[in-house]
């Protein structure tokens, strides 16, 4: 009998934070632009030293500008979408849930399609501009996510089966008005809607964007944590879980909102990145089991991981082109599924 | 598919191919003329021409109604006075503002069939970038034929014009649009004479950044108008790295938008942003606005391209000053509406009100 | 089984120290009705029913099928709200109660659903603890060692690394009882636990239940319709049919053959043994 502790827990996610810190430092140094290790590692101590004005190289610039803020989407992206997926399958007992499945991906891309047609039309101040497609986004998932919780309440409280085809029906039926906008609607902006597709890291934001998600990550992936015992409880029946003092109504509120949230926040500045939120929980539990004390820590770091890798191949493959990073990980994340699937852990 | 049929006959070998044929249907032309002038029950005259693609096409004589799945192929037809001649356009044909009062088809992608079928079209005209195969197709077995063109280079277009013209059986319309265009690209060059050209980006669109690759006419038009895309890619919309763009350091962008408040409010935004203003044209402001019209391989791209290259070389147009902003030549603001189908959307409002392009002459997928 | 139990010692919620309280659990005039619609006639209720338990006490709730026997002990548990009358646990209103502070009270026993990542033997009665303490935490050796000793109570210590898939339907019963002793609760609740052993393991089963009775002050109450082995352990009998309270007594008093026959619709013989513990055989068609 060994229990978690936690030092054994802190050094799980010691070692994920070095690889983390690894994979980062070689997805700086590869791109479209080529970077030496040394011209790199200068640059960086720049930047942490506070002397950014002092990178005068176009290189420098472009790492700090460029490709930093692109890694940094991508370990928020990677995280959330980890977190959220790991919340869902336990949420839904079902192994097959990813953070799309209840249609907040759907929602999102509504929202931003919306946003696409309408932006023509409006006057905006140029900074709110930019971010007119991902505050949309994020308004339509929120909105699914009502609607799907309205939809999956009996007796005051969520219902799995419920939610699930609830989320599943709810999905369909907004992928089809997108598709119904897109075939009807004569605007050359649906033309953005390509990014959403696949997912996409190459979009730049402000600053404060990153600050926003980075906030909203911690919080919701807090939340969710503070439900961890309660989720392993869950899983091993709602009967059971609630004679062993889980407050089973509250947790599946707090889960399913902050999980939602996550990947409203993930989809609306990436788009649909596919794969992730499925199979890193699942990786994950293969290597440090099912308990999600350790779990949704080291998935969030695997999905950082992961996205990291999977964009940088994204744009050093067909360089100076690149993929969409969606498309990396259905590449790398199918055959993968695959072999989890015939281990019988998925 | 399209693919196909271009292997089979290679690009350059075209407008060989179609003078040799030109010159002999020409040569057989009168006494078709000839037939049609017997009585009614003589079987209907036919051509037998070769198109752009490659496939063999039999066009009735005389070709009194015409079909246009393209709005360049629309823009065209006007430019040679044929417009009488033209029963129906796509819902995306918005130049010039007539052409939106003809009967509509649908999209190029998916035009009604039933509908261009109604209208007994003598001709249907499609382009390789805008239309399928599958339409043409379709429209075979329904006894429809269809001529297609398919430019690549402003050279491209204007012979693709003049063809059409012949094929259309107005080649003294024909060579007189030509004989203009040719004669203001010739002027551009002249002008332009052995300036540097201009190293600029031409933005599709932002959100991913794609941009256009080497082999389309789009290319070839900036070259044309004293400018050199900085992306080389064969894929006709590749998506572009930022980084790429940045190292490169473009002289200009070129943003296509018949509203110049769009590509001003754009340039603003992405100022805003830290991956798009470590570019100097964004800093410094440096970007051309031209109208849409470059987006279609018809006689107006002309007009566009010295649009650009007035903005993108100012001293070569001395008596005509104008200053490295961009300046969008008012030809003419469409007024198209979107086609809306959803009434909860509030903003179907501001689209009565204002309008928008649609796109293009060009297939406006990202990959 | 250490003479020093201090580990293990349960938690003392702030009404046991008003010792000398003899009830533990009242049930009074409980009543339940059940329907799929709210505008349709309900289609099971449970009909007033009171009694109580004290510590120490095994009360079985004894029935045929559809007599009403988990619908009680799910009221008892606090899952079900009574349509009227209230349920006590030392003087405490039951379903007002919060889940964390009723499972610090009351443990369950009943079938496990299939689970879908099956965990360790160990982990799995490590999940009786999660009541105590704070929500998110780690354990502490406290925990483990009250888990160990619930493993050694039952009898499973040996198996303590398995999975749970990997384990005998016996064996998983006596681990299920193990959680809920770690939970170290008051009340003891059990559906149904005899329904896939054998002979052996439920008498081994019940004469744990009772070793731990007279130990620990549990007040265990155990849902049945196993005649015999009711007989056998129960200080107190409910006998249920359809959704009445027939009776409540010790078992000499339950055990009658006129009443049985009634209850069970089949014909039966009922033997009074030394002990005061009834014997009951079934009498085949001759």
């Amino acid at each position: 009998m060994r229990p978690l502790t936690f030092h054994k827990l802190l050094f799980q996610c010691l070692i994920l934070l070095v690889i983390l810190f690894l994979v980062v430092i070689i997805a700086l140094k590869f791109g479209a632009v080529p970077v030496s290790l040394y011209a790199l590692g200068r640059d960086l101590l720049r930047v942490l030293l506070g002397q950014s004005s002092q990178i005068s190289s176009d290189y420098g610039l472009i790492i700090q500008n460029i490709r930093l803020p692109r890694i940094i989407l991508g370990i928020i992206v990677g995280a959330s979408l980890s977190v959220a997926g790991t919340s869902f399958q336990a949420l839904l007992r079902n192994p097959l849930a990813d953070p799309y499945v209840l249609g907040v991906s759907s929602g999102a891309a509504l929202g931003a399609i919306l946003a696409l047609i309408a932006e023509p039309h409006l006057i905006l101040p140029p900074a709110f501009g930019a971010l007119l497609t991902p505050l949309c986004a994020f308004l339509g998932a929120t909105a699914t996510i009502t609607a799907v919780y309205f939809l999956s309440r009996r007796g005051g409280q969520i219902d799995s089966t419920t939610l699930l085809l609830g989320g599943v029906i709810t999905a369909s039926f907004l992928s089809a008005i997108i598709v119904f906008l897109m075939s009807t609607v004569n605007s050359s902006n649906t033309r953005g809607m390509v990014f959403w597709v696949m997912g996409n890291l190459s979009t730049s934001f402000q600053k404060s964007v990153y600050w926003f998600l980075a906030a909203g990550f911690f919080i919701a992936a807090g939340v969710i944590y503070a439900t961890a015992n309660d989720l392993n409880i869950l899983l091993s029946g709602e009967k059971e879980a609630m004679h062993l003092g889980v407050d089973v109504r509250r947790v599946r509120f707090v889960v399913y909102i902050a999980a939602s949230l996550l990947t409203g926040l993930a989809v609306s500045v990436s788009g649909a990145v596919g794969y992730v939120g499925l199979i890193v929980p699942h990786v994950m539990r293969l290597i440090y089991g099912s308990d999600h004390r350790t779990l949704i820590p080291t998935a969030a770091l695997g999905g950082a991981i992961a996205v990291v890798i999977a964009d940088t191949l994204a744009r050093i493959v067909v360089a100076p082109n690149e993929l969409p990073v969606g498309a990396v990980t259905a590449v790398a994340g199918a055959p993968l599924f695959i072999y989890l699937l015939r281990r019988r852990v998925a | 598919m399209g693919d196909f049929l271009k292997k089979l006959l290679p690009p350059r070998l075209h407008p060989a191919a179609f003078a040799v044929l030109a010159i002999f249907t020409c040569a057989a032309a009168p006494s078709h003329a000839q037939s049609a002038t017997h009585s009614a029950t003589e079987p209907p005259a036919f051509r037998e021409v070769v198109d752009e693609t490659g496939r063999r096409v039999r066009i009735p004589q005389p070709v009194r109604r015409i079909v246009s799945l393209a709005p360049s192929l629309t823009e065209t037809i006007y430019a040679l006075g044929l417009q009488d001649r033209l029963v129906g356009d796509t819902d995306y044909c918005d130049y010039p503002p007539d052409a939106q009062k003809k009967t509509k088809v649908g999209g190029g992608i998916n035009p009604s069939l039933e509908v261009i079928a109604s209208l007994h079209p003598d001709l249907v005209l499609v382009t390789k970038s805008f239309n399928r195969l599958e339409t043409v197709i379709f429209l075979e077995e329904l006894g429809i034929s269809s001529y297609a063109t398919d430019p690549h280079t402003v050279a491209d277009i204007v012979s693709s014009t003049k063809t059409l013209a012949d094929v259309l059986g107005v080649p003294e319309a024909g060579a007189s649009v030509v004989g203009g265009m040719q004669r203001s690209l010739d002027n551009l060059q002249h002008r332009l004479g052995d300036l540097p050209s201009k190293r600029v980006l031409f933005v599709v669109w932002t959100q991913p950044l794609i941009s256009v690759g080497t082999n389309t006419f789009l290319a070839d038009a900036l070259r044309h108008a004293g400018a050199v895309s900085i992306v080389d890619s064969s894929q006709d919309w590749p998506q572009v790295n930022l980084e790429e763009i940045a190292r490169l350091q473009p002289d200009f962008l070129v943003f296509a938008d018949s509203h110049f408040e769009n590509a001003q409010r754009e340039v603003e935004r992405l100022a805003t942003l830290p991956g798009w203003k470590i570019l100097n044209a964004i800093r410094d402001r440096r970007y051309a606005v031209i109208s849409e019209a470059v987006n279609r391989p018809a006689p107006r791209i002309v007009s566009a391209i010295e649009e650009l290259a007035r903005q993108l070389h100012p001293e070569a147009f001395s008596e005509r000053p104008g200053d490295t902003k961009g300046k969008v030549d008012k030809e003419d603001p469409s007024s198209s509406s979107m086609a809306f189908t959803l009434p909860a959307l509030a903003f179907s409002l501001y689209s009565t009100l204002h309008g928008d392009h649609s796109s293009t002459g060009g297939c406006a997928c990202g990959h | 089984m250490s003479p020093g139990r201090s580990s293990a010692a349960p938690l003392t919620p702030p009404e046991l120290t008003r010792l000398g309280t003899e009830v533990r659990l009242a049930v009074e005039q409980v009543s339940y009705a059940y329907s799929a619609n709210p505008a349709q006639a309900p289609l099971f209720t449970l009909e007033a029913t009171s009694f109580q338990a004290r510590p120490g006490e095994i009360v079985a709730i004894l029935g045929p099928n559809a007599s009403g026997k988990s619908t009680l002990l799910q009221l008892i548990a606090g899952v079900l709200s009574p349509l009227s009358g209230r349920i006590l646990l030392n003087g405490f209103v039951i379903h007002s109660l919060t889940p964390r502070n009723r499972a610090q009270r009351i443990a369950m026993v009943q079938q496990e659903s299939r689970l879908l990542f099956p965990s360790r033997v160990w982990e799995f009665v490590l999940q009786g603890r999660h009541a105590h303490g704070r929500p998110l935490r780690f354990e502490s050796s406290n925990d483990m060692q009250i888990v160990q000793d619930a493993l050694v109570h039952v009898g499973v210590a040996h198996l303590s690394d398995r999975l749970m898939d990997q384990i005998s339907g016996g064996e998983k019963q006596r681990v299920i009882l193990a959680r809920a002793l770690a939970q170290q609760p008051l009340l003891l609740l059990l559906d149904e636990p005899t329904l896939h052993l054998d002979i052996a393991a439920q008498v081994g089963l019940l004469d744990a239940l009772r070793r731990l009775c007279a130990r620990n002050h549990y007040t265990v109450i155990v849902v049945t319709h196993e005649l015999n082995l009711a007989a056998e352990y129960a200080d107190q009998i409910i006998l249920m049919q359809s959704g009445r309270c027939l009776r409540v007594g010790p078992p000499a008093t339950i055990y009658q053959r006129e009443l049985l026959e009634q209850v069970f619709q089949i014909p039966l013989k009922v033997e009074m043994r030394g002990h005061g513990r009834p014997r009951v055989t079934i009498l085949s068609d001759s």
